[in-house]
């Protein structure tokens, strides 16, 4: 990982535009011991869209994020992701996932370089090494590169796991309160690399409500396992309508629980 | 293949940086055939039907100890889920890992012939012997990693080995003792032990593989 880069450069964190709808779940359940931690949800996210999960501790977020991702296997219901279905859980879908979750799901023994070449290789990157040191310059970790990550602060885990989570550059995004830990810059670096990056759809769970406006077109809450607040951003309808001036960005939409996505 | 081989180097890799693991691992064994030497204390001749035992247990306690730590370690920082999430195999993360457990085990394990060598003063560095030890270890191994990562799954990960891998064991470390024995030049009998301990290590193995992505699911 030797490649320069200016600071200031763009970074690209997504192959571009997925198919459409890019995350739909249809009835998605999963239960522990007959306890629903996820009841029944459904919902749509756009290709492109970026939707704020909220809901208190223990309304489900990470475990919809967590069967998303394919982690998690569904008790019942279904759920594509970026064209691809969830029961087969193939290669493919996974490469189009990108995920941050509460831990950092990174090796403290391995130095940041290590850790997202070791990645990159497992993602089969050709460019791995110039992704590497790419990202590494954005998180603002490459003169930190060759230290182990064990002595990284809180903050800079959550950098290198944002690097992780975008290195394969997943045209979905899903993270569980990824800004845990960041300052404000990383807060900032977020935004840019994954909350508000050009042609990624995300859904990220977060406590951080006062800054969501800051990058969320829609917004999806739940409780106890169930959706009881659908804000999604909806695409145009065909043919497409001119907006409204004025119009507001979220179509405040409120489905109850179990009800598929309009 | 390119999956399984950097999942392997990266086990490698945290073994060596961790060092907890595999010096935990080679002070067991070495301790163990020094204890076992100064105990018996007996001629070569006396002692030789005694080693099979007393190697097959301290491989099998020294592999406990060296693969345990780190599939615990995986599975609380998360490091397993974020392997479960790339584009590869199920079956090819196990293969990465099989191998590099299977790798520093052996190390151990030819650390610790050649000490039981000099402290028995029986020539245990052997083709032969080494054939057996491959044979064994890779059977080991197999059921091993599989149940490890099983155990970093579940709760009750503290008496998942003991309950589960030990009884599976028991099969291959009968097969080994006596085909150990038989390498030795000690009486056997008639049972094919060496061809029952090639079934055995192929069994795991195969069954291992199958297992691991079930293993892995939650």
């Amino acid at each position: 990982m030797s490649a320069e880069r200016p600071p200031d450069a763009p970074i690209e964190t997504s192959v571009g535009p997925a198919v459409e709808p890019a995350v739909e779940a249809v009835g998605l359940s999963k239960s522990y011991r007959g306890v629903a931690a996820v009841d029944r949800v459904s919902f749509a996210l756009p290709a492109g869209s970026r939707t704020a999960l909220l809901g208190a501790n223990g309304a489900g977020k990470s475990t919809l994020l967590s069967l998303l991702a394919t982690l998690v296997a569904p008790t019942e219901g279904s759920a594509r992701v970026a064209g691809e279905d969830l029961a087969a859980a193939g290669p493919e879908l996974r490469r189009r996932i990108g995920v941050m979750a509460h831990l950092p799901m990174l090796y403290e023994e391995l130095t940041p370089a290590e850790n997202l070449r070791f990645f990159a290789r497992l993602y089969s990157l050709e460019d791995g090494a110039e992704r590497g040191a790419e990202l590494l310059h954005a998180v603002g970790l490459w003169g930190r590169r060759d230290e182990p990550t064990a002595v990284l602060s809180r903050g800079m885990h959550q950098r290198l796991a944002l690097a992780r989570a975008v290195l394969h550059r997943p045209p979905v995004l899903l993270l569980d309160e990824p800004e845990t830990g960041l300052d404000a810059a990383g807060v900032e670096l977020l935004e840019r690399l994954a909350l508000a990056a050009p042609g990624t759809t995300v859904l990220a769970a977060t406590h951080r409500h006062e800054r969501i406006e800051g990058w969320a077109s829609g917004r999806l809450v739940l409780d106890r396992g169930r959706v009881v607040e659908d804000a999604i951003e909806r695409p145009p309808a065909a043919p497409p309508v001119p907006a409204e001036a004025g119009a507001p960005a979220l179509s405040a939409a409120t489905s109850s629980a179990g009800e598929p996505p309009r | 293949m390119r999956a399984a081989l950097a999942v392997m180097e990266k086990d490698l890799r945290l073994a060596w940086r961790d060092r907890a693991g595999w010096l935990t691992a080679v002070s067991f064994a070495a301790i163990s055939v020094l204890i076992y030497s100064f105990a018996l204390d007996l001629a070569a001749r006396e002692v030789r039907p005694l080693l099979p035992g007393l190697l097959w247990v301290t491989f099998l306690f020294a592999g406990i100890v060296s693969s345990g730590a780190s599939f615990q370690t995986e599975g609380e920082r998360g490091t397993l889920d974020a392997q479960l999430l790339a584009p590869v195999a199920r079956t090819a993360l196990y293969a990465g890992k099989l191998l590099a457990n299977l790798l520093a085990l052996l190390v151990v394990e030819v650390a610790t012939l050649g000490l039981a060598t000099i402290l028995f003063d029986e020539s245990l560095l052997t083709l032969e012997l080494g054939g057996i030890v491959l044979l064994g270890t890779v059977g080991y191994v197999s059921l091993v990693t599989v149940l490890a990562t099983l155990g970093s799954r579940v709760r009750a990960r503290a008496v998942l080995m003991p309950v589960l891998a030990l009884p599976l064991l028991v099969p291959l470390l009968i097969a080994a003792v006596r085909a150990t024995g038989g390498a030795l030049g000690e009486p056997t009998g008639d049972a094919p032990w060496l061809l029952l301990l090639a079934v055995f290590a192929v069994w795991a193995a195969a069954g291992s593989a199958l297992l691991f992505p079930l293993a892995v699911e939650r």
